[in-house]
């Protein structure tokens, strides 16, 4: 009877794990049970994702004095070996399914900020992607073409891309004096079936501004862009789109270096 | 290329990849340090211990586990943890009067664009909890408080304050919608 009471008890101690906030004596014990418990070990799984967004939030650079002391310190220091137990999880690791789709959006994978050379790469990406489309499709995005030949040819034209951790981004050439953007999504895959990527302008003061829906690599052209707006966001929401997010945003690029939110 | 990805090049020794890794993560674990340390210098010190264990223990990542974020922000997070509780059961003045001098949760943390509307919609989720669900999440996360400590604080029985966190990080899932 105890035994089982005191399963019980180790049990509930998934979310104070998650969130560090053991003991060292439970935590070792803790650590022990989530080895045979696999409801434990999932529930840890999902909160620790959780707490990762509480983490997330809090990102700040780093200072630069530090990057160079750890990569000096990496040169010099032998690393440990791989635990002998997973060799099947490290194949798993090295072989991941969806990758390949993911890298083909490479030309986005510059730092966020990265102003004019950055422009020829979003560029090439914009337009890379007509090989494989239908007619009608080139036509409308020709008129597209028309329209993104518009803003960069404004002469405070800038590019900026972004990504997150996760390979998520925008890449967005826009002119503050025309108030226009052209913005692409990378790494964003599908929505589930009944959901699309919504694209919002951010701004200080005042509710989020749709500025449409964002479908795959299709270049979403934005118009009228208010020169207060600070950054835009994309998020999931059902299919048709929302009046406002209904969801926290998937990615997020600041509009800064383009001349807005002044 | 993604942490995952990174962490198992990292893991047979390549330098580059770590420098891109260190790209992606320095920050979120700078930030989260600072957040539970509060002192500059202290935090500047376990953040670096942190990084560098990256590099030493990469082989140690195991995808089955979770997301190579989750892992290096977990081991942030416990370092810095480690740290904080270590100072408070040593009485450390110096990291208290740094504390107060800092404020209270979230009012600290500089403005930076890139976080700052992750932030934003965090904190708008933590609203959303109850009191007691926000408390018991963010005294154990953020200001690295046991969960007996936070009942003691919170004049709560272990039970119910184990049952908030649960609770709180539960429901902040949902409202951050899918998105982890
Ligand atoms: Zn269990």
């Amino acid at each position: 009877m105890t035994s089982i009471f005191r399963r019980g008890e180790l049990h509930s101690l998934a979310a104070p794990y998650a969130l560090d906030a053991l003991e060292p004596k439970e935590h070792k014990r803790f650590e022990k049970h989530l080895g045979r418990c696999e409801d434990c070990a999932a529930e840890v799984r999902a909160l620790r994702e959780d707490a990762v967004r509480l983490a997330w939030s809090t990102a700040a650079p780093a200072p630069a004095a530090l990057r160079d002391r750890v990569l000096t310190a990496v040169r010099n220091t032998p690393q440990d070996p791989a635990p002998a137990a997973e060799p099947r999880e490290r194949a798993r690791a090295e072989r991941p399914p969806s990758r390949a789709r993911r890298s083909s959006f490479s030309p986005f994978l510059i730092p966020l900020a990265s102003t004019t050379a950055a422009a020829a790469l979003v560029v090439a990406a914009l337009f890379g992607v007509q090989a494989s489309r239908t007619q009608d499709r080139l036509d409308q995005e020709r008129a597209q073409a028309r329209e993104i030949t518009h803003v960069l040819a404004a002469p405070d034209a800038r590019a900026v891309t972004g990504r997150d951790a996760k390979g998520r981004g925008l890449g967005v050439v826009a002119s503050a004096s025309q108030r226009a953007a052209v913005v692409t999504g990378a790494g964003l895959g599908s929505p589930a079936d009944d959901r699309v990527h919504q694209l919002w302008l951010m701004r200080p003061e005042g509710k989020p501004r749709s500025l449409g829906l964002l479908d795959g690599d299709t270049p979403l052209i934005a118009t009228g862009l208010n020169p207060d707006a600070t950054s835009l966001a994309v998020t999931v929401e059902p299919s048709g789109g929302s009046p406002q997010p209904t969801t926290a945003p998937v990615v997020q690029l600041a509009l800064e270096s383009l001349g807005f939110g002044e | 290329m993604e942490a995952d990805e990174l962490l198992v090049l990292v893991a047979g020794g390549d330098q580059k990849a770590f420098e891109d890794l260190y790209a992606l993560v320095s920050g979120p674990v700078f930030g989260l340090v600072r957040r539970v340390v509060r002192d500059p210098a202290q935090s500047e010190e376990v953040a670096q211990e942190v990084l560098l264990e990256l590099w030493r223990s990469a082989a140690r990542y195991d995808p089955g586990r979770g997301t190579a974020l989750a892992w290096v922000l977990t081991l942030a997070h416990r370092r810095a943890v480690d740290r904080v509780r270590s100072a408070r059961a040593a009485g450390e003045r110096e990291l208290r009067m740094a504390r107060r001098a800092n404020g209270p949760a979230f009012d600290h943390v500089a403005e930076e664009v890139e976080a700052g509307l992750e932030r934003e919609w965090v904190r708008r989720c933590l609203d959303r909890l109850t009191a007691l669900q926000r408390q018991s999440v963010t005294l154990a996360y953020y200001d690295g408080y046991t969960y007996r400590e936070v009942a003691e604080r919170l004049s709560l029985p272990l039970g119910t304050v184990k049952t908030r966190m649960r609770d709180g990080l539960t429901r902040l899932r949902n409202c951050l919608g899918g998105v982890a």
